[in-house]
């Protein structure tokens, strides 16, 4: 367990050394992976992958950096690791600076998104090479190795090489070997992305269950937004090597800093509208057809705060949030899809596509080809600006 | 300021320099040993540089001197060295096409599931074998078997085929098929596995689609495997012939390295090696070696391009 | 009428089955039989052999052995010590140093690594009798010759074992192992020792039989360098017999010390055939 600071860390990928790198920001796309436009930064001495990304991590909290492919959430977790050079900025563990300290030196264990076990070792001696290195004793190396084993539920496979695992087995041990150390900081590169999606599922709440029992400090690179929902104490949402947001799950959800991560986060994804924002009697209104829907007290108030005037927005409303109503936007469904305890209606309101989910509660649920009024609650309006996409709140 | 940053730069965790560690013994163990001798090889190219009894003659600087005697005919008793150019080809031809023929057949047979050939992997142990065996001991036991006196001649005279022995080694024709033969045996094996898995390496489907199509197996072949084999063949069959330029060990013992009868055996790797021999003539040598050099690099091109055309 | 074109179908299958196991059969007798021959003969007297040809073995092959052994022209036992350093040292220090170059332009990111990497299946082409000419020279300069490390450490800068090796490295090694032994706490080069090289060992057992039968069997260098009698690899033994006057020996003899020579690259391929085959096809252009 240990503090973990980054300040104003930045990377560039010179052109001398980009490529060839196995993953991370020029991995060779695997297939039926959509194609992503990456919009990094090129400058004369390179690709920019991550700039400005400050971090104050506090003991024992568990991080999550969640992005889509290419946003530098991988790289960020190397460079902390000491896998990759920072080219500038400051990298605090415990209060010290490591950025030139070799990755043995630095106390971290990580677990990787291919687990990279040693084939031709055992689960025991796997677990056990780091600890051989430092040349710890062989029984105290034999009890540590049997303690995570224990708590990982494979003490059974100790004898076994990696190759005669399952998946779901093969990435306990890669997680055994990194909490062996007892290290200072535990790094986990989409430690879940190679397992089928029952499998996820079941580690995603061992890993809640393993961070109960473990003292350490997490830092965990996902691409999945529901793992950094379910896992994070932080999230930091990152885009082309910029970190979009910092904050707790909940945070995110609710008050999204950006049009960016308001898409990101939650699914199905937001849905959007043109609409206006005004001011009648120093209160907010959203203004969109023939509605106007005050907005929540927690909204007025961060609003008034930033002194926030009247202006054109884009509209952010969660398909959940969007309810039929006899007055509203009006639309057509054009596809019903029921999905048990509610249905998502796929919607066109204003030439643009719109999800809304409906509870079911028994009724038909047939509503492909009808029109519909939508409207919403006040408390989960969220304004963005037109011009910067950003969150007027903030 | 600058001098932190200079000391930050000495401890960085970058582990390019690595790179080069791990590289160092190759590269200079390819320096002395090989670039810096081919350095020396072409420079001697260009001198009158040789042994005579125990004076030594040079180095004097002739410049093209020696590349004209080895092509202007039978000046200073040099016999022009596209003899032996052209021996080393029809050697290598001659070896190379029953080669590429019958390996290609093998490789087809042993392909095939309408034939489905049993004892598959007897087969290729027993062809790939004498590509193994020792070349020169390879040339001595069939100098031994062919000589006049030996089995070879033994079991004609017995059978009644022949009444006098023949003296395989004095016949021009005979010495060239011997040769021939033995590097049909060394390499028509090697040559058969490698279009097998060249073949294998063809996709499935596309020999089923062409039958449901209504190919017949030469269509197959013509319009199928062999477009799709090319790049491999291309491979095994330019690399044959540097191999071929580089004949040498079969030849040499067979005809205790004078190229019997009347030169018409000596390789041009022979003919470099008398060079090297008692009178060190390491001018003429170098020459040479540098045709050699240019022949191969021409032919190597077309390699270098399969490979990096395959890799796409 | 339908059957009638089975039968066809099947006469024409068992026709060109019959054909093809005939041609499969002679090319195999062809491949054995001056080997067949070869041990025949060394295990008949000299007398025996003068008699005349026959394929049934003779009752003398331990006394041609013993006289093969104790030769006094040629030690064969000398050469076959000199060729196993020569051959084992080889073996060992071209796999391992070709798999440690691989390794170094394949998991290390620097500035000449492509250009290094092209330079090297560049000059994978050139033929060993290019520099040839300068290394006699050198190793006359020098005095060098008659030593048999200079056979030996030119093996460490070998092409197309690099070629091999990088191309298996590419497709067994992720570059996620070396980083988690970073992390593990292991510096480079035990990351290569403990954990690169036991997952190449495939690779190298190959190059390593490969090695060895190619400098066991190798003649063009050492019949330059070599003169010394008690320095002398086999196969410049085996040629010395050619030249000397041939009328005078034993024959017997002879095809004993042929059999000598080819016998131990004989008896690792008997053993290791299956993999030496699967190796032929491995190190050719299939990436």
């Amino acid at each position: 367990m240990a503090e973990v600071l980054l300040k104003n860390i930045k990377k560039i990928y010179s052109n001398t050394e980009s490529k060839n790198r196995g993953r991370g920001l020029f991995r060779k796309k695997k297939a039926g992976e959509e194609e992503k436009k990456i919009n990094l930064q090129i400058t004369d001495e390179g690709v920019v992958a991550v700039q400005q990304f400050s971090l104050d991590i506090k003991d024992n909290e568990f991080i999550v950096l969640v992005g889509p492919s290419g946003c530098g959430k991988s790289t960020t977790l190397r460079m902390v690791a000491g896998l990759e050079e920072i080219t500038s900025g400051e990298l605090y563990i415990d209060g010290k600076l490591v950025n030139d300290v070799e990755p043995k030196d630095r106390d971290i264990a990580m677990v990787f998104q291919s687990y990279a076990l040693y084939p031709h070792m055992t689960v025991y001696d796997n677990m056990a090479y780091s600890l051989k290195i430092k040349k710890v004793p062989k029984d105290e190396i034999d009890r540590k190795v049997r303690e995570a084993a224990e708590i990982l539920d494979i003490t059974q496979y100790l004898d076994r090489k990696p190759k005669a695992l399952s998946g779901g087995q093969r990435q306990r041990v890669a997680i055994g070997r990194a909490i062996v150390r007892n290290p200072k900081v535990l790094l986990m590169d989409e430690p879940l992305s190679n397992l089928d999606a029952k499998l996820r599922n079941q580690m995603r709440s061992e890993l809640i269950k393993l961070r109960q029992r473990i003292n350490t400090t997490f830092i965990y690179v996902t691409h999945d937004q529901i793992e950094a929902m379910t896992l994070g104490d932080r999230i930091v949402v990152m885009k082309d090597g910029y970190i979009q947001q910092i904050g707790t799950p909940q945070q995110v959800f609710d008050h999204p800093a950006n049009l960016f991560v308001s898409g990101f986060i939650g699914t199905p994804q937001m849905n959007y509208f043109d609409a206006r924002l005004t001011l009648k009697n120093g209160r907010y209104f959203v203004d969109i057809d023939d509605l106007s829907i005050e907005l929540g007290e927690e909204k007025q108030q961060r609003l008034k705060d930033n002194e926030v005037k009247e202006q054109d927005i884009i509209l952010g409303v969660r398909p959940e949030h969007l309810v039929i109503s006899d007055k509203g936007i009006k639309g057509r469904v054009d596809v019903s899809e029921l999905m048990g305890s509610s249905c998502h209606l796929h919607m066109t309101v204003k030439g643009k596509d719109v999800i809304t989910i409906v509870p079911t509660e028994g009724k038909s649920t047939d509503y492909a080809g009808k029109e519909l009024l939508l409207s919403f609650d006040g408390n989960v309006a969220h304004v963005f600006s037109k011009e910067t996409q950003k969150n007027l709140e903030y | 300021m600058g001098k932190t940053k200079k000391a930050e730069k000495k401890k960085s965790i970058s582990y390019a320099k690595w790179g080069y560690i791990f590289i160092i013994p190759f590269f200079v163990v390819y320096v002395i040993f090989t670039l810096y001798p081919q350095m020396l090889t072409i420079y001697n190219s260009f001198f009158e540089y040789y042994r005579d009894g125990l004076n030594v003659i040079g180095p004097n600087f002739v410049g093209l001197g020696n590349y004209a005697k080895l092509f202007s005919p039978n000046t200073a008793g040099y016999i022009p060295i596209i003899r032996f150019t052209l021996n080393t080809g029809i050697l290598w031809i001659i070896g190379a096409v029953p080669q590429f023929v019958v390996a290609m057949l093998l490789a087809l047979f042993f392909t095939s599931t309408r034939l489905n050939i049993k004892g598959q992997q007897f087969f290729k142990t027993v062809i790939y074998m004498p590509n193994l065996i020792m070349a020169s001991a390879f040339a001595m036991l069939f100098f031994a078997l062919f000589s006049q006196v030996g089995p070879i001649n033994q079991l004609l005279i017995s059978t009644g085929a022949i009444d006098k022995a023949i003296n395989f080694l004095a016949i021009k024709i005979s010495v060239r098929s011997l040769i021939a033969l033995m590097n049909f045996l060394m390499w028509f094996g090697n040559t058969t596995i490698l279009l097998m898995a060249g073949i294998q390496g063809i996709d499935e489907s596309l020999f089923e689609s062409a039958r449901l199509d209504g190919s017949s197996s030469t269509q197959v072949f013509f319009h199928i495997t062999m477009p799709l084999l090319m790049p491999i063949f291309i491979y095994v069959f330019i690399t044959s012939m540097i191999g071929g330029i580089q004949m040498f060990d079969v030849p040499q013992v067979l005809t205790n390295g004078k190229g019997t009868p009347d030169n018409t055996s000596m390789t041009l790797i022979m003919y470099l090696n008398q060079f090297l021999g008692i009178s060190k003539n390491y001018g003429m040598a170098g020459a040479v070696s540098v045709l050699l050099f240019i022949i191969t690099a021409i032919l190597s091109t077309f390699v270098f391009r399969t490979i990096a055309g395959n890799k796409k | 009428m339908k059957n009638n074109i089975n039968t066809i179908a099947k006469l024409k299958l068992l026709i060109s089955r019959l054909i093809v196991y005939t041609v499969l059969i002679f090319l195999s007798f062809l491949c054995l039989f001056f080997f067949y021959l070869m041990f025949i003969n060394s295990s008949r007297s000299n007398a025996q052999l003068q008699a005349g040809f026959t394929m049934i073995p003779g009752g003398n092959a331990l006394k041609n052995f013993i006289n093969a052994w104790n030769d006094s022209s040629i030690s064969i036992p000398v050469g076959m010590k000199n060729s196993f350093i020569v051959a084992c040292l080889s073996a060992i220090l071209t796999s391992y140093f070709s798999a440690l170059t691989a390794y170094g332009t394949y998991v290390y990111n620097f500035r000449f690594k492509k250009l290094i990497h092209l330079f090297i299946l560049a000059i994978m082409m050139i033929p060993s009798q290019v520099s040839a000419v300068g290394f006699i020279q050198l190793a006359f300069k020098y005095h060098l010759t008659n030593k048999l490390w200079m056979l030996i450490i030119p093996s460490i800068a070998a092409p197309s074992v690099y070629f091999y090796m990088r191309q298996y490295l590419e497709a067994t090694l992720p570059l996620e192992m070396v980083e988690a032994a970073r992390i593990d706490g292991s510096n480079e080069f035990k990351i290569f020792n403990q954990i690169v090289l036991p997952i190449m060992k495939p690779a190298i057992a190959v190059q390593m039989i490969f090695s060895f039968v190619g400098s066991w069997n190798n003649y063009f260098m050492p019949a330059l360098l070599l003169n010394d009698a008690q320095k002398k690899t086999v196969p410049v033994m085996i040629a010395t017999l050619r030249s000397a006057d041939y009328s005078k020996f034993d024959m017997g003899k002879v095809y004993m010390l042929m059999v000598m020579a080819i016998l131990p690259v004989m008896v690792i391929y008997m053993i290791l055939s299956k993999s030496i085959i699967k190796g032929v096809t491995s190190g050719s252009v299939k990436g």
